[in-house]
């Protein structure tokens, strides 16, 4: 009989394959809690609405509060590294994967980007992200989100202002949306995360 | 029970002059935002008439119409990036980008600081952006950006300003 030793051969290499299976993913995924990333989830403000609210909270258009927090996040299809800036009270607190920025809360720069990094999302950053920018909102007078530091684009190329359907950013926008973010998709601008409604 | 009667209404007006008294001092006072003077819900359109501008200049047209189709192809997303004006708006505008057209997609700023910025967000989208390297003056005209730069309101630290550029 040739079956006899191939069926050992075939359950020696089951027996092989599947510890592996199981185990290499915990060794491989969820790298980015195992280097030490945890959800801190402190000191959020609350999410403000509308324009007297945001300025209680975060200050004037355009302070020095709104853009003292920087970052740093990649594309993941073009490679470029992106710098922006944010307001105060939404992260640059100290934790294990973020240096002491003289921020408030662990929102944005470990939570947001943690949580991304730790579910495999990355792939769905794409170019195009800024955040800070002391500047009116498009074809209009009022102060935009941007301008307090409470407002972040992301993969805004391919998110354009004016589709209202989001092939990218609905990947990760739940990440968001549970950490106090408003997404923009709602006004058709599936690019924005604010942390701000009814403005 | 005459005296307990004009005890409750010599309270109850007491009460309520009070109360109004509190009311008016209250409307009177000065209403002040521990997060600095209000600069309001809009951007000002403020063109700086007289004063020394920096302007950042995202390309010139021969038309407004051109102008204005170039400006809407911008990725600037969901801010405001250039405005549309006439070259003619800014003394020494021309000087600086020759004669290449009569509307330009620029925007204003009294501090370098601002003008940086503005530069480095077009840069980071890809968009051209080119501060001019001499001031402009601006004769009014259009708003073309003016004020949106770090203490828009003027009261800041303006950083780097000329003195014929303040407010």
């Amino acid at each position: 009989m040739r079956t006899g030793p191939h069926r050992s051969g075939g359950l020696r290499f089951l027996s092989t394959a599947i510890p592996i299976a199981v185990v290499l993913p915990l060794i491989v995924a969820f790298h980015w809690s195992r280097l030490g990333w945890r959800d801190g989830h402190v000191n959020y403000p609350s999410r403000p609405s509308g324009y007297t609210q945001i300025v209680n909270r975060f200050g004037q258009p355009c302070n020095a509060e709104a853009r003292a927090i920087s970052m740093s996040w990649t594309a993941a299809d073009n490679g470029v590294t992106y710098s922006f800036r944010f307001h105060r009270k939404l992260g640059g607190l100290p934790t294990a994967m973020v240096s002491d920025k003289g921020g408030k809360s662990t929102n944005l720069d470990n939570d947001v980007y943690g949580h991304i990094q730790n579910a495999h999302l990355q792939p769905y950053i794409k170019h195009g992200i800024y955040g800070y920018a002391c500047r009116a909102k498009r074809n209009s007078n009022e102060w935009s989100t941007h301008a307090f530091g409470i407002a972040i684009d992301v993969s805004s190329a391919e998110e354009y202002m004016g589709k209202c359907t989001s092939t990218v950013n609905k990947n990760h926008a739940s990440i968001w949306q549970n950490h106090g973010w408003y997404w923009g998709l709602a006004f058709c601008d599936p690019m924005h995360f604010q942390y701000a409604t009814n403005y | 029970m005459k005296r307990r009667q004009a005890i409750v209404v010599g309270l109850v007006v007491g009460v309520t002059a009070s109360a109004g008294v509190i009311a008016a001092a209250a409307g009177k006072a000065p209403v002040r935002s521990p997060k600095g003077p209000p600069i309001g819900p809009v951007v000002r359109a403020d063109t700086g008439a007289g004063e020394l501008l920096l302007a950042v200049v995202g390309g010139v047209y021969s038309s407004r119409s051109e102008a204005e189709a170039a400006n809407e192809a911008l990725a600037f997303g969901d801010l405001q990036g250039y405005y549309v004006v006439p070259v003619a708006q800014f003394q020494g505008f021309r000087q600086q980008v020759g004669e290449p057209g009569e509307f330009a997609l620029v925007s204003a700023f009294r501090t370098e600081e601002g003008a940086q910025a503005f530069a480095e967000l077009a840069a980071t989208l890809g968009i051209e952006a080119t501060i001019l390297p001499e001031r402009v003056r601006s004769l009014g005209g259009l708003y073309a950006g003016l004020g949106q730069e770090a203490s828009p309101d003027g009261t800041g630290p303006l950083l780097g300003p000329v003195a014929e550029s303040l407010p």
